[in-house]
């Protein structure tokens, strides 16, 4: 069981949080696991959280369809907070589109923290979605 | 007696006014008259015993034989010759006849000489006036003819003869004359004019064709002119001039100016000349037929007194640069406003026209209508656009269809796996209400899609003229528990007058959506407002919905306020398809939708609704 302090789960569709937050059951320990039904919600609770002081999530997973703000606009916002610590960052995705993949990848490159790509349907989150400390050990 | 006789005679002789020399048969002067001694410029006493042969021949050697000749001969002979004195040269003529005694014995001769050198004169110029003449008509190749009633002779002069192609020798009759005229007109022409000259004196000059002796035909000029002796006509004098080059000249310049004029009438371009002040100086028909008036009421008009005074004036400087850098203008597009607002395309050319001295007078101007083409081209190009947004919306469906079939797919995918490990009961239970729910969601995804699909393959739309404020009331009462559970003030503000042309459906849908937006995205820091107006448009109505809400940021969402998310699931929020849609039922309807929002203040939500089907 990997122990982790926060995750936050962004994603508009009930379902897929059920799953993931099951799945995680299995492989995490994690007293703080958050929701949010979209991009918007998740980057005002991050810019909430650095204000008072509150620990911040070491695990995102996040969806890209989402209304008002979508994944990759998170994503921009999420990268311009120039935060100290590594984030493991899994994008989750119904899509097949090419484009998807290939905008995933210019983020990767271009930031600091890992992003990790991850095609619906999902059957089980792996170690290192939550760790990459333990993969390098 | 024969003294007497003698002195007689010879006092005769002196005073003879005819200058007469007696000579012996030695060829020695005898006697001779005053007059004699005048001409050859002697005094008496030297005349006498001076040989005539030296007198006659002190200048010219070769009239010697046929003085001797002259002297020898038994009858009456003449003599032309002539002799130099101060004066120059003097031509004389001298009758030689033989000088008897009563007994018929030859003494001599006698020489009667005359001074003819005035005769010769003129008959030097007539010969020169005669040549003149030949020359003048030969190189204007004008013959001349003659006519004598009395003799009903007629003379051909040596041009007429070449111009007929007939030999020198050649004495034509009058019918052989008129028989070379071609047979018809020309033939039966020459007849009357002929008969008319000599019955009633009327002169004439006609061209006309005859065919030569060789079989050629030929334009000529013929004329005919009586002359009158003690008031009768005796003859008829005419003149023959072969003109064919100059007939066929005129005839081939003729027929390149009809080609011109025809070329330039018919041509399905609008041509025209203008001056140097833009004055029309030439309209073919096609011009006529555009400005709407004859080729006389146009002439002389500029293009102020024809079209719109912008466009006169682009038009007078464009002819103005023209003439000024003799530099064409050519296939420009250009646009002509006729008084009555007429709009018309143009491919307009302006070429300079110049004069012999190089200097521009006008200009020559060709425009084709190009309206059409670009109406078509517009057209096409709108097609396009069309097209364009349709295949990215058709691309951008597609997308969505599989992307929201997957999501669900893969949610039953997950949920099924979790069931077939789960042993707890309990949980298998939850997994088992989240799999409805997941039918469920797919169930109206499906039926959202379908909407779309429907929206875009509905061609013939069935647009009713409906009451836009009673449309507005009624998705008020639809919408009621809504708006009171938010505590919504909603301002209806739309005229009772006015309709819009709309399918039933979409206008309810159109209205509810916009409504129900409003709420979503309302303010929770102050009561939420909603104004709803209207204006007549030129083509339709323009309908505004504004509220008080949080506003967009639209250089950060603008792109994405229209476009279909993923947002099938049943939450609270409902359909975040909304907005696709409505866009989609009323870009269908001709009419489009935009907004305007401010982050904090609220958005508006224009709608045009288009009053054509």
């Amino acid at each position: 069981m990997t122990k982790v302090n926060s995750i936050y789960i962004i994603d508009d569709d009930p379902i897929t949080i059920f799953g993931i937050r099951k799945m995680l059951k299995t492989i995490a320990v994690c007293n703080d696991i958050q929701d949010f039904e979209n991009g918007k919600v998740a980057i005002d609770d991050l810019r909430n959280r650095i204000r008072e002081g509150i620990r911040l999530p070491e695990v995102i997973f996040l969806d890209i369809n989402m209304p008002i703000m979508d994944g990759w606009e998170f994503l921009d916002e999420f990268i311009a907070l120039e935060l100290k610590d590594k984030v493991i960052i899994n994008v989750i995705t119904s899509s097949i589109d090419q484009s998807d993949y290939q905008k995933w990848n210019d983020f990767r490159l271009n930031c600091q923290h890992y992003l990790n790509f991850k095609n619906k349907p999902i059957y089980k989150i792996e170690p290192t979605d939550l760790n990459r400390f333990n993969m390098a050990s | 007696m024969k003294t007497i006789e003698k002195v007689h005679s010879r006092y005769l002789l002196k005073q003879l006014p005819k200058a007469t020399v007696l000579v012996n048969k030695n060829h020695e002067v005898f006697d001779f008259s005053d007059s004699w001694l005048t001409i050859f410029n002697l005094n008496a006493n030297d005349a006498k015993g001076v040989s005539i042969l030296q007198l006659f021949n002190n200048d010219n050697n070769s009239d010697q034989k046929q003085l001797k000749n002259c002297l020898l001969e038994n009858g009456t002979t003449t003599l032309r010759h002539k002799k130099q004195n101060n004066q120059g040269e003097q031509w004389l003529e001298s009758m030689f006849a033989p000088w008897f005694d009563e007994k018929e014995n030859v003494l001599g001769t006698i020489i009667q000489t005359t001074d003819i050198s005035e005769e010769i004169k003129k008959e030097q110029e007539l010969k020169r006036i005669k040549t003149l003449l030949q020359a003048k008509s030969e190189i204007a190749k004008v013959g001349s003819w003659e006519y004598t009633l009395a003799t009903e002779k007629l003379i051909w002069c040596e041009v007429t003869k070449r111009i007929h192609h007939v030999d020198d020798d050649f004495e034509p009759s009058v019918n052989e004359g008129i028989e070379f005229y071609k047979q018809g007109y020309s033939r039966n022409k020459i007849s009357m004019l002929f008969h008319k000259a000599i019955q009633d004196g009327i002169a004439f000059n006609e061209r006309l064709i005859i065919l030569t002796a060789t079989g050629e035909e030929r334009w000529v000029m013929a004329g005919g002119k009586p002359i009158y002796e003690n008031g009768e006509i005796t003859k008829l004098l005419g003149t023959f001039q072969d003109i064919h080059d100059q007939v066929i000249a005129e005839t081939k310049i003729k027929e390149s100016k009809q080609l011109l004029t025809t070329l330039i009438e018919n041509l399905p371009i609008n041509v025209f000349l203008k001056d140097k002040d833009s004055k029309k100086i030439l309209v073919n028909r096609s011009e006529c037929e555009y400005i709407g008036a004859d080729a006389d009421e146009i002439l002389g008009k500029t293009d102020f007194d024809l079209y719109d005074k912008e466009v006169a004036q682009i038009s007078r400087d464009e002819d103005l640069e023209v003439m000024r850098t003799f530099k064409s203008i050519l296939g420009k597009e250009t646009i002509s406003v006729k008084k009555d607002g007429t709009t018309t395309n143009f491919l307009t050319s302006k070429i300079p026209l110049v004069n012999l001295e190089g200097q521009a007078y006008g200009i020559i101007g060709m425009s084709m209508d190009i309206t059409h083409i670009k109406q078509k081209e517009d057209e096409l190009r709108n097609l396009i656009n069309i097209t364009a947004v349709q295949n990215k919306k058709l691309v951008n469906f597609a997308h969505i269809v599989s992307h929201n079939l997957r999501s669900h797919t893969a949610n039953f995918s997950m949920l099924l796996d979790f069931l077939v490990k789960e042993n707890d009961e309990k949980e298998k239970e939850r997994i088992m209400e989240m799999l409805l729910h997941a039918s469920d969601n797919l169930l109206e995804t499906l039926e959202n899609l379908n909407e779309v699909v429907e929206i875009s393959t509905n061609i013939n739309l069935d647009k009713k003229s409906l009451n836009l404020n009673e449309s507005i009331i009624k998705v008020q009462q639809n919408l009621s528990a809504l708006l009171q559970n938010n505590q919504v003030e909603v301002i209806n503000a739309v005229s009772k007058d006015i309709n819009v042309m709309c399918v039933p459906a979409y206008l309810e849908s159109i209205i509810l959506n916009l409504l129900t937006n409003a709420v979503k995205y309302k303010d929770p820091n102050r009561k939420t407002k909603i104004e709803l107006r209207a204006e007549k448009q030129d083509k339709g109505v323009l309908f505004r919905i504004s509220d008080n809400g949080l506003g967009i940021d639209l250089t950060r969402y603008g792109g994405k306020i229209f476009g279909m998310y993923k947002t099938f699931h049943n939450n609270k929020d409902a359909r975040g398809l909304g907005l696709y849609i409505i866009k989609n039922q009323i870009e269908a309807m001709g009419g489009n939708i935009s907004l305007k929002s401010e982050v904090g203040k609220g958005t508006t939500f224009n709608v045009f609704f288009n009053d054509q089907s």
